[in-house]
């Protein structure tokens, strides 16, 4: 035959299997597969996109390129170029000057039109700030001013402030200013104001202090070329900041959010695989009987199992559309749910997620279903006649190594990650391992143990479950499966949850002078407000490690602009809050330490430091020299004030250090604070509600992104039972019969199939609770960082829960057994 | 040939434990409605072998199935061990089929997860009754297969996969025995040997007996021989 032919005869097979039923449970698994991966990556995708334009607007971009000097115009052609949306701010301090010619030290950010491009500037009249009064930009002539400016001048609606060489008249006042948390010891009041009035003001003469900041946005794709040109050719221009490396509480909880829904889909991968590879088996089987009927017809071995590969391929392509088309309207209506819950337009989803599901069917398909289709096709024919299937099953190991290598392409496909993907398919190894083992020995021991009652049922098991590792193993990943990512989410949330504490401090004041200390701890005590502590703040640069120096005049490379940037440090005798030693050893807490740094954990590897290397720092002219003695791990989300450099007092108590403190407020800042300014001149007190009011709900829109993506993998596992249930069905069908056929009812065989699946579910759940326990711990320890409890229930839910879940499964699945009509029995069937 | 076999120990002996009236089976088809048993009449009395010969594709099977209640008849009616089986439901037919009614098939159809001896016990414990495990060891002794006792199906040889199964069809010593080609798979001299065995053992506990197959031999050992043919019964 040419392959012309070949391919219309497997076609016309193909169709023979659709009618018959053949590759129903196939058909099914792959169907399921390809769903939830298509459904799963098409979710993942959107709601990750939508996550990122939310943590955007903490940057009120998606892309920002910052300089010291302007920005070249080349930067703004090429992203406009690329398709994003541009615009720019310059940050400055300046003076300002009101009618009764009271000044103010304030930081000016002169912004272009279309400021922000993500995320909104929430803008109030100035003697009104019940309402929103939204504007699109400062037009020239106007400015924009914050609360602290408002309390400290007194200003009125329509006043007149002079900055630079201009008057300007006083149009709105910010309630809040997306991009404003990215630095918020930034701590003089803001001013806005259009970027055109900037030559016009005169404000920015040669060698001020300005930063020069482009905002860019648009679709993923051209955001990250341009992430990616940027850092190859203008990393010593600009520097870039995306929204993957902004604020560290966002980070942390989008890094989480992501590595969550990730794992969801690796589990769904997983377990569509073990369904596929059951149902492809059995096909396999199956077809002993035509493949050898057919070589006695003369057909080759190349034939036959090109006949077989033939028909397989056509399953695969028929149930991936059909599996597409079913992930693409289950993901319609999940973005249909969550486009309300995200209060924004779900971005598009990519091509990648129907295109990941069609190469997991092929590949998981053509993993599991090689070798058992060429060993359909080169069986000894007298055998398959002889109905001796034992040379059909045998090779488990070569089988294994195949379906592992399938396995890991699935896994890598989902997670991207190679290593990753290592970790889990080793995993899968040693839990198959295990599976099979405890599975058979734990079946013997049922069995010896079992009455007559239950001899039916163990029997049942021992065949099924012991001529095929996979099946047990099938049950026993599902349930350890969703065990897992049931822990996991909950961990995950209640973690959230205690990020945010309900105490978070709300209020930053800094900028407090050594001499004010006392008086405004007095104040904070007469307005009923709780503070954990006012701590000295000291503004320094790094000047050398080891002796080496850090500093460079006028460069501009990274390492150097790194080198020039000022540091907020802070010195102590006791740990701060929030904080833990992880390497190294706190100095002494009676004050006879000696002078020495601690270090914040990622910054220190950041720049390579060990314990015991010297850093010196540059604090007002003066170096100040002390060795590092030890690693903090930080909790960035306690939002309680933070350092990433504490000294011993005796390194710093001789420096000039301003003070710093938060607490929470219930009352209205702007009430609570408006004396402050006044009494306290030259302190800062600074809203940080409604930045953390924006984590929260980030973090709780996550949150519900977890539960859904978990409620798919729940669907997508029980699909699985139920098919992993239903590739034993032809057996028990004739088993059924025979049994109808001596004279036993219906209850009785019900209980038997019943209590087999129950047997088998108690097993399988007892193995997945023990992997799960280990999995949790391993996945807290290492991928979420978070602390790990061992759960008493779970040992209860997989026990109790894998017994009737299976057996609910498995009596649904085999409800056709109770109904088979006990002359089957009488059929010629081996 | 026409042998009493009637058992001197069973006081029922006389009457009669299967009968049909007037089956009929039709089945609907691709082209139409085809009818596979004309209103046939049969009647077995106690004890006796009766052999229903015919070629293949005749309703031979067909109409095992009915007789033994496993299939239903389109019309006509079946009695049972004094029950007619078309009043009753599936569960009833089971019922009545447990511990009283045995069965050997050509493809033996024993469980292959359960040893020998459990195969054997089966008919017992559905019937639940008392002692299964020493009385289907004393079974398999019978059939001499005491040694094999606690090997699975799939370590015995086909010969001795149907003599476990014929230990399992008359542990419960039944009143009526259904064998549809139970030498179908055998070599000759093997069958030969099973044959006797079926044979003795159905003397021995005064079993009826109705026999499917074409092998001419094998029928002749019967009390009573039928031939099918169109639907219908003629006795030979």
């Amino acid at each position: 035959m040419n392959f012309p032919q070949q391919l219309r005869f497997a076609g016309k097979a193909f169709k023979r299997d659709i009618r018959a039923g053949e590759l129903r449970v196939l058909a099914l698994a792959l169907i399921v597969a390809v769903a939830s991966v298509t459904a799963v990556g098409f979710f993942t995708d959107r709601i990750g996109r939508a996550m990122e334009r939310q943590a955007a607007d903490v940057l009120a971009a998606d892309l920002l390129a910052t300089s010291g000097l302007a920005i070249p115009e080349s930067i703004a052609e090429r992203a406009k170029q690329n398709g994003l949306s541009v615009a720019e701010h310059t940050r400055f301090p300046s003076v300002i000057i009101n009618a009764d010619d009271e000044s103010q030290l304030v930081a000016v950010k002169a912004v272009t039109s279309g400021y922000p491009l993500r995320g909104a500037l929430k803008l109030t009249m100035i003697d009104d700030i019940s309402k929103p009064a939204p504007l699109d930009s400062p037009a020239p002539g106007t400015v924009w001013i914050d609360t602290q400016l408002k309390n400290i001048l007194a200003v009125n609606q329509g006043d007149t402030l002079t900055l630079g060489a201009m008057d300007f008249r006083v149009e709105r006042l910010i309630q809040f200013e997306p991009d404003r948390g990215e630095n918020v010891f930034e701590i003089a009041p803001r001013v806005m104001m259009h970027a055109d009035d900037l030559d016009a003001s005169q404000l920015l003469g040669p060698g001020s202090r300005a930063r020069f900041t482009l905002l860019m946005a648009g679709e993923v794709g051209p955001v990250d070329e341009m992430q990616d040109w940027l850092k190859e050719t203008m990393a010593d221009e600009v520097r870039v900041q995306s929204v993957r490396d902004g604020s560290p509480q966002l980070r942390r909880a989008l890094d989480r959010a992501q590595r969550f829904l990730g794992l969801a889909s690796v589990v769904t991968v997983l377990l569509a695989g073990a369904a596929i590879a059951l149902a492809v088996r059995q096909f396999s089987l199956h077809q002993a009987d035509a493949s050898a009927v057919l070589r006695t017809l003369g057909a080759s071995r190349t034939e036959v199992v090109t006949w077989l590969a033939l028909r397989l391929g056509m399953i695969v392509v028929l149930a991936s559309a059909i599996g597409i088309i079913i992930g693409w309207f289950a993901q319609l209506l999940l973005a249909q749910l969550l486009s309300t819950w995200f209060s924004m337009e779900l971005p598009a989803a990519g091509l990648w997620a129907p295109v990941i599901g069609a190469l997991t069917a092929f590949i998981a398909v053509a993993g599991f279903g090689l070798l058992p289709v060429l060993r359909a096709g080169r069986v000894e024919v007298m055998r398959v006649l002889q109905r001796d299937y034992s040379g059909l099953d045998t090779s488990v190991f070569v089988t294994t190594v195949i379906g592992l290598v399938a396995t890991y392409i699935v896994v890598l496909l989902q997670s991207r990650d190679w290593l990753l993907s290592a970790i889990v398919v080793a995993g899968v190894v040693v839990m198959l391992g295990v599976f099979a083992l405890f599975g058979r020995f734990i079946i013997k021991v049922v069995r010896s143990i079992a009455g007559a009652r239950f001899r039916l049922s163990v029997a049942g098991l021992q065949r099924r479950a012991g001529s095929s590792v996979v099946q047990l193993a099938a049950f026993a990943m599902g349930i350890m499966a969703l065990l897992l990512i049931a822990i996991v989410r909950v961990d995950v949330l209640e973690a959230w949850e205690q990020d945010i504490p309900e105490d978070a401090p709300n209020v930053f004041v800094v900028n407090i002078q050594p001499d004010q200390v006392e008086g405004f701890d007095q104040r904070l005590d007469s307005q009923d407000i709780n503070v954990a502590g006012i701590f000295p703040m000291v503004r320094a640069r790094l000047a050398s490690h080891n002796g080496v120096a850090t500093v460079m005049e006028e460069g501009n490379t990274r390492q150097e602009r790194r080198a020039r940037r000022e540091y907020n440090l802070t010195y102590s005798d006791a740990q701060p809050l929030g904080g833990e030693v992880v390497t190294g050893e706190w100095w002494a807490t009676d004050g006879s330490a000696e002078p020495a740094w601690s270090i914040e954990e990622e910054w220190a590897g950041h720049f390579g430091y060990e314990i015991g290397d010297t850093l010196t720092f540059k604090i007002a002219g003066v170096d100040v020299t002390a060795p590092i003695k030890n690693f903090r791990k930080v909790d960035w989300e306690s939002f309680q004030v933070n350092f990433f450099v504490v000294a011993s007092p005796a390194t710093l108590v001789d420096m000039p250090a301003t003070f710093v403190t938060s607490f929470k407020i219930d009352t209205d800042f702007s009430t609570t604070t408006s004396g402050w300014a006044r009494e306290f001149p030259g302190i800062a007190a600074l809203d940080i509600g409604a930045i953390m009011e924006r984590v929260k709900t980030l973090m709780d829109r996550a949150s519900m992104a977890v539960e859904y993506v978990f409620m798919f993998t729940v669907l997508a596992g029980i699909c699985v039972l139920l098919a992993a249930v239903q590739s034993s069905q032809g057996e028990r069908i004739r088993e059924s019969a025979l049994l109808r056929a001596l004279g036993a009812s219906h209850q009785q065989i019900k209980h038997a199939v019943v209590a087999e699946f129950a047997i088998l579910g108690a097993i399988a759940g007892f193995l997945a609770a023990f992997f799960a326990t280990v999995v949790a711990w391993a996945l807290s320890r290492f991928v979420f960082e978070l602390p790990f409890e061992i759960n008493g229930w779970l040992w209860i839910i997989g026990v109790i829960g894998g017994a009737i879940g299976i057996s609910i499964a498995g009596f649904l699945a085999t409800r056709r057994v109770l109904v088979t009509p006990p002359v089957v029995a009488l059929r010629n069937t081996a | 040939m026409n042998i009493s076999t009637q058992s001197t120990q069973d006081p029922t002996a006389a009457s009669t434990v299967l009968s049909g009236n007037q089956i009929e089976k039709s089945i609907s088809g691709p082209s139409g409605v085809l009818t596979i048993l004309h209103a046939l009449d049969i009647a077995v009395p106690a004890g006796e072998a009766v052999a229903i010969v015919g070629p293949s594709g005749s309703g031979k099977s067909t109409l095992l199935g009915i007789l033994a209640g496993l299939d239903t008849p389109t019309s006509g009616s079946v009695h049972m061990l004094g029950e007619s089986l078309t009043e009753l439901d599936e569960d009833e037919r089971a019922r009545l089929r447990a511990g009283k009614v045995g069965f050997v098939f050509q493809s033996f159809q024993l469980l292959p997860g359960l040893t020998a001896l459990e195969n054997v016990m089966l008919p017992l414990e559905l019937a639940n009754a008392a002692d299964a495990s020493d009385r289907a060891m004393h079974m398999l002794e019978q059939v001499g297969l005491a040694d094999r006792a606690t090997h699975q199906p799939l370590q015995l040889s086909g010969g001795e996969q149907q003599r476990v199964a014929i230990a399992r069809a008359f542990v419960a010593q039944p009143a009526l025995l259904f064998a549809d080609e139970p030498t179908g798979n055998l070599d000759s001299g093997t069958g030969h040997k099973i044959t006797d065995l079926m044979f003795s053992l159905r003397e021995q506990l005064g079993s009826a007996l109705v026999l499917v197959t074409h092998d001419d031999k094998l029928a002749l050992r019967c009390d009573r021989r039928l031939q099918m043919g169109d639907g219908k019964l003629a006795v030979v």
